[in-house]
């Protein structure tokens, strides 16, 4: 996972703020009383998110405690408590980071990835245990998308299809019974997701021409060697532009039908502007350093 | 049924105006024209009405009844009275969410034209594949120019990206790094102009 959903500073109060905070540290601590301390540098915005999402359409409302932290033990920091939203998202944090780690082992053989599994063991055989079919889930898009590289899918929408239907698997908890809020949870997990591999496939083209890696965009817009990386990003920069702000309007509206309880306004400052200042900066990332170098 | 007020999310005892202006604002949210060929179609129209009644029920209330339209043109789904029959099948399988199978007897027809092409987009639009589904709709509005149900749809892509990105501009959405950039460079080479005795922006 990637980190790409994040709030838009700049509109958000700091009460909002300090609650988005709160979140990332009561992750944090979940992850650390579910398991162990070294899965928590696992932790990610996206799942964060998740988290924030999963808890704002509870009736419950989330207790706040101050307490310090590892990295800060003196400074006190606001942390959302424990609740089933932030136990189910820490469980499935293990399964993805333990699968992401292990496919960094296969496909370049790096033996720090492999080191770093070790922690995730123990945990993950624990989520497992109570989140099987979850798991069994993410195991199966795993390996379909593994496959779908492996047979150079030269079509963005149906390559990003099989992250979304993830991400679609993971945004709904088994506890959740209403159809409705089901049906809501799973479409913006879709285009949550298919969002988070465009953009991260976006993000990772320069690496990849070079090293001659799978990635979609690539194949689909026919990347010619006699360009430079530059022209072909301005070439398909408006196409996927437009895709991936559709994605951000699907999950926007599907967010309006959702029956949240509480801390709407963050919700919506990541939907509405947190993602799309995200998108933006990530496509547009070659103009501004070129403007960096002529200062 | 649930509290007027709070379907409308204003206060109680709110004002006339107060609830006009709120119900004007809920109604274009999750007007059928935001939702088209979105899967959750169905949950805003019931929103939708849950907020006409809401509406109603206020207005009532006061003994002024008065509610604008906006709700009740969402079903009116156009058919082509000379779309063949195997079309026709298409489409009922797209209406009642089929959308599997409607892929796949649109992928058995060979001779593709304009509806074919819309009706691809469609299914790519229910998918979420908003990047082909631009596309198909885009060769369908090509080859039948003058076709409304085509254009319609084809445009309203455009129409709700931009109702998307109005509504973060609206709630103080920039992103003008590059801008800033500039001001940063300009009084950056002025400082550096007047260290040496010069000067680039006389005001600065």
């Amino acid at each position: 996972m990637f980190g790409y959903v994040t709030p838009y500073k700049s509109e958000l109060k700091v009460r909002e703020y300090d609650i988005f905070k709160a979140y990332y540290c009561g992750l944090c601590k979940t992850l650390g009383k579910e398991f162990n301390t070294l899965v928590r540098l696992g932790l990610n915005y996206d799942l964060t998110f998740l988290a924030l999402l999963l808890s704002s359409i509870e009736e419950s409302r989330e207790t706040i405690t101050r307490e310090g932290c590892i990295v800060n033990p003196i400074k006190k920091k606001p942390i959302v408590n424990t609740n089933r939203s932030l136990v189910y998202t820490s469980n499935i944090s293990i399964v993805l980071i333990y699968y992401k780690l292990l496919d960094d082992w296969k496909d370049d053989k790096s033996v720090k990835s492999l080191v770093c599994t070790i922690p995730f063991i123990m945990p993950l055989k624990k989520a497992n245990n109570v989140y099987n079919k979850k798991v069994t889930v993410i195991k199966e898009f795993l390996t379909k998308l593994a496959e779908l590289e492996k047979s150079k899918c030269s079509r963005v929408d149906e390559a990003a299809d099989t992250f979304g239907k993830l991400m679609e698997a993971i945004s709904v908890p088994d506890y959740i019974e209403d159809s409705r809020t089901e049906r809501v949870l799973r479409w913006i997990g879709y285009n949550l997701g298919r969002w988070i591999y465009i953009l991260d496939a976006f993000n990772d083209l320069e690496e990849d021409i070079k090293n001659k890696n799978y990635n979609p965009i690539i194949l689909q817009y026919g990347y010619n060697k006699n360009e430079s990386i530059d022209s072909f990003k301005s070439r398909v920069i408006a196409p996927i532009e437009f895709s991936l702000t559709m994605s951000l309007e699907a999950i926007a509206k599907s967010c309006e039908l959702l029956d949240i309880r509480k801390n709407r306004s963050i919700i919506e400052n990541i939907v509405y502007m947190g993602t799309r200042y995200k998108m933006e900066s990530i496509l547009n990332k070659r103009e501004c350093r070129k403007n960096e170098k002529s200062i | 049924m649930k509290n007027p007020y709070e379907v409308l999310e204003i206060k109680e005892g709110a004002s006339e105006e107060e609830i006009k202006a709120a119900y004007k604002r809920l109604v274009r949210k999750y007007h059928p024209d935001q939702y088209v060929n979105n899967p959750l179609s169905d949950l805003a129209e019931e929103k939708l009405k849950e907020i006409n009644e809401a509406y109603d029920f206020l207005m009532k209330n006061k003994g002024n009844y008065n509610r604008s339209q906006g709700s009740n043109n969402s079903n009116n789904q156009q058919y082509n009275s000379n779309s063949s029959n195997i079309y026709t099948q298409v489409r009922m399988n797209i209406e009642r969410g089929n959308i599997n199978q409607a892929d796949e007897i649109l992928e058995s027809i060979t001779n593709r034209g304009a509806e074919w092409n819309y009706l691809k987009g469609i299914i790519c639009l229910r998918r979420g594949w908003y990047d082909m589904a631009y596309q198909y709709l885009q060769v369908a509005v090509n080859l039948e120019p003058y076709n409304s149900e085509y254009r319609t749809a084809w445009s309203n892509l455009a129409s709700r990206a931009q109702a998307y990105r109005n509504v973060g501009t609206s709630r103080g959405y920039r992103n003008d790094t590059s801008l800033c950039e500039v001001c940063q460079c300009l009084i950056c080479s002025d400082c550096l102009c007047e260290c040496l005795g010069g000067d680039l922006i006389s005001c600065l």
